[in-house]
């Protein structure tokens, strides 16, 4: 637990050296704002549409696609680090298991859930 | 090699562990592989442009019936009935071996009686049967859970499977409302649950049912303060009141309702059907297991909880369904008041308690059943041939004059519903109210007796827009599937001629409660 100490200090270190490096540009730059310089930029024409569009539903699969195979992956990691002493009985469940996810991620495949047209 | 011997030991131990568990759970091992099977089987040929994309929700869902009956021959010709599985994770007895079949064939009627609909109402998702499937699943292994890990899990796998199922047809607004709201507060009533698992686990150390049962043996008469020196009492009633709550939610019970009747309204009416029929059998299941094995010796805790929610359920399942129009609200509304009834054979913890609800239980599947084969046919107006749904109460009347049949078959069971002496329902219900005399809960069958009075009221008032009301539209009922009509042919035999020869029933459902309580 002890080895966490330092990561901890790490941490605060590393957001002590993010926030002056971005409070530096703050001291020392010259800011002057006007209307061009502050509009949205779009290859410098002025906004054509609305900014709200049909949000895109492939988002959402890919994301809940990386969940589950995100947790597949959390599962796997013991099971990597255990397998000396789990032998074929220990291995074979896991296969089970991957079998399973496979079969879901044919599914997937099959539906055209990763397809971006 | 002094550190490999115990390693070499421990492997060859635990590759043999499992092979007789294995050997117990080939039903389920069977219908996991088949739903895996069905699955990669749809997917391949729905999306196969040499077939020209086929609609295979027929198809998959004979495949489906198919493999539950063979689970339930499996079930029935298993050669282990009772044995404790998997680290003491699942238990076999007659008792769930009973309840798995009931629940199989709950399902699998569920699925013929909805072929047809699904086809008329163009539903067409082949993973709406894979998801009963795997449902099914999730329930069997309910049944059959003997700690408060597979439990959860189990309870989580056919939930999820439901959350799915409720808000299947995406293009209607009340489906995706009862989806949402099924899962939210599903999700809501499993956290509450897993909390009193939580509570207990950590304030016994024993997540297993029977552990649970040796550790409180001889409790029962301790006062709540005191805390005997491994684990706090207090702490395990308040857990015992969390995992309640989760139990209510799920049966919907009130006053734990609140999200059926407008799930039930919502969500397709096959959906509706099996959610009616199917999860009260594995809840039940489960929970009696819980309560009578594991927290048996602190039933002052829970056996108050029970009777204060049975109490609720039967009166208000007997008022909130005298204002119903629309007839899945209705049947949801008179679910509730089954729920109610049900707790009282819960309430008696005994096993004359336990048979009675067992019973109960499958009169109102049945009965169920044949209220929703008749809904799933639908009905055809005269002036445009489209299949609609008998959506409003009102939708019936007349059915007497276009079909007399149907109509006789929905009056007997909602007289069996109502609880009316020649029918099943009738001596289920007496049955379940003579236990709770047995068991000292007098006031509880008195106040049984006098909601089932009242809920004859609405009940009979369907019968009487059945025979008396003339509609504004006449609508012709149409040819009833044949799926339909042969499941209404046998729950109305089953329903009408229960009182000629019960003994069969009596005695398989005492076997299964002398397998629990025992």
């Amino acid at each position: 637990m002890i080895e966490f100490l330092g990561i901890f200090i790490y941490f605060f270190i590393a957001l002590a050296l993010s926030l002056i490096l971005l409070g530096v540009p703050y001291l020392v730059s010259i800011r002057r704002a006007d209307p061009e310089k502050i509009s949205a930029y779009e290859c410098g024409f002025d906004p054509f549409d609305d900014a709200r569009s049909q949000f895109d539903i492939q988002f959402y699969l890919v994301a809940i696609l990386f969940i589950i195979f995100d947790l597949e992956v959390a599962f796997l990691f013991p099971w990597a680090l255990t397998l000396s002493q789990n032998g074929f009985f220990g291995f074979w469940s896991m296969m089970l298991f991957l079998i399973i996810l496979t079969i879901g991620f044919v599914y997937e495949w099959r539906k055209g859930a990763l397809e971006w047209s | 090699m002094y550190l490999n011997q115990p390693i070499y030991n421990q492997v060859s131990f635990s590759s043999f562990l499992f092979e007789n568990d294995y050997l117990a759970l080939i039903p389920e091992i069977f219908l996991i592989s088949a739903g895996i099977f069905l699955l990669v089987y749809g997917c391949i040929f729905s999306t196969s442009s040499t077939y020209n994309f086929p609609i295979l929700s027929t198809n998959i869902g004979w495949f489906v019936i198919l493999t539950f009956i063979y689970t339930i021959l499996l079930i029935y010709n298993a050669e282990i009935n009772n044995a404790i599985l998997l680290y003491n994770t699942l238990v076999i007895d007659d008792f769930t071996q009973f309840i798995k079949i009931c629940c199989l064939l709950a399902s699998a009627v569920t699925i013929l009686i909805s072929l047809d609909y699904l086809k008329a109402k163009s539903l067409n998702a082949f993973e709406s049967m894979i998801l009963i499937l795997l449902a099914t699943v999730g329930m069997l292994f309910l049944i059959s859970s003997a700690d408060f890990i597979s439990l959860y899990l189990t309870i989580e796998l056919q939930s999820l499977a439901f959350y799915v199922l409720a808000a299947l047809k995406r293009n209607s607004e009340f489906s995706t409302e009862a989806g949402i709201k099924y899962f939210l507060l599903g999700a809501f009533s499993s956290g509450l649950l897993l909390f009193g698992c939580s509570l207990i686990y950590g304030f016994t150390g024993t997540i297993s049912f029977s552990e649970c049962a040796k550790l409180f043996a001889g409790t029962a008469g301790l006062s709540e303060s005191i805390s005997t020196s491994t684990f706090s009492i207090p702490a395990c009633q308040l857990g015992i009141i969390f995992l309640l709550t989760g139990f209510l939610f799920k049966i919907a019970a009130a006053p734990f309702h609140m999200w059926s009747p407008d799930v039930y309204e919502g969500a397709p009416t096959p959906v509706t059907t099996f959610f009616t029929v199917t999860p009260k059998l594995a809840f039940f299941a489960a929970f009696l297991r819980l309560f009578l094995e594991g927290f048996y010796d602190l039933i002052d805790t829970w056996q108050t909880v029970i009777i204060i929610s049975s109490s609720i359920s039967m009166i208000l399942g007997a008022f909130a369904a005298l204002t119903q129009n629309k007839i899945k609200r209705f049947l949801a509304f008179s679910s509730i008041s089954h729920a109610g009834y049900l707790l009282v054979g819960f309430a008696c913890a005994s096993i004359e308690g336990v048979q009675s609800l067992l019973l109960y239980l499958i009169v109102y599947i049945v009965m169920n059943i044949a209220v929703f084969a008749i809904i799933l046919s639908g009905t055809r107006h005269t002036k445009n041939h489209t299949l609609s749904q008998i959506k409003y109460i009102t939708d019936l009347a007349y059915l007497a004059k276009t079909n007399p049949l149907i109509a006789i078959t929905f009056t007997i069971t909602m007289f069996s519903m109502a609880g009316i002496p020649p029918f099943a329902g009738f001596y289920s219900k007496a049955f379940l109210f003579f236990s709770a005399l047995s068991s000292n809960l007098g006031l509880l069958a008195i106040l049984g007796i006098l909601t089932s009075v009242l809920t004859c009221f609405y009940y009979i008032r369907l019968i009487r827009i059945m025979y008396f009301s003339i509609p504004k539209t006449w609508c012709n009922s149409v040819r009833i599937p044949r799926g339909n009509a042969y499941i209404l042919a046998l729950s109305f035999y089953f329903l009408t001629f229960f009182i000629f020869y019960p003994a069969p029933l009596y005695l398989v459902v005492h076997k299964a409660a002398l397998a629990l309580c025992i």
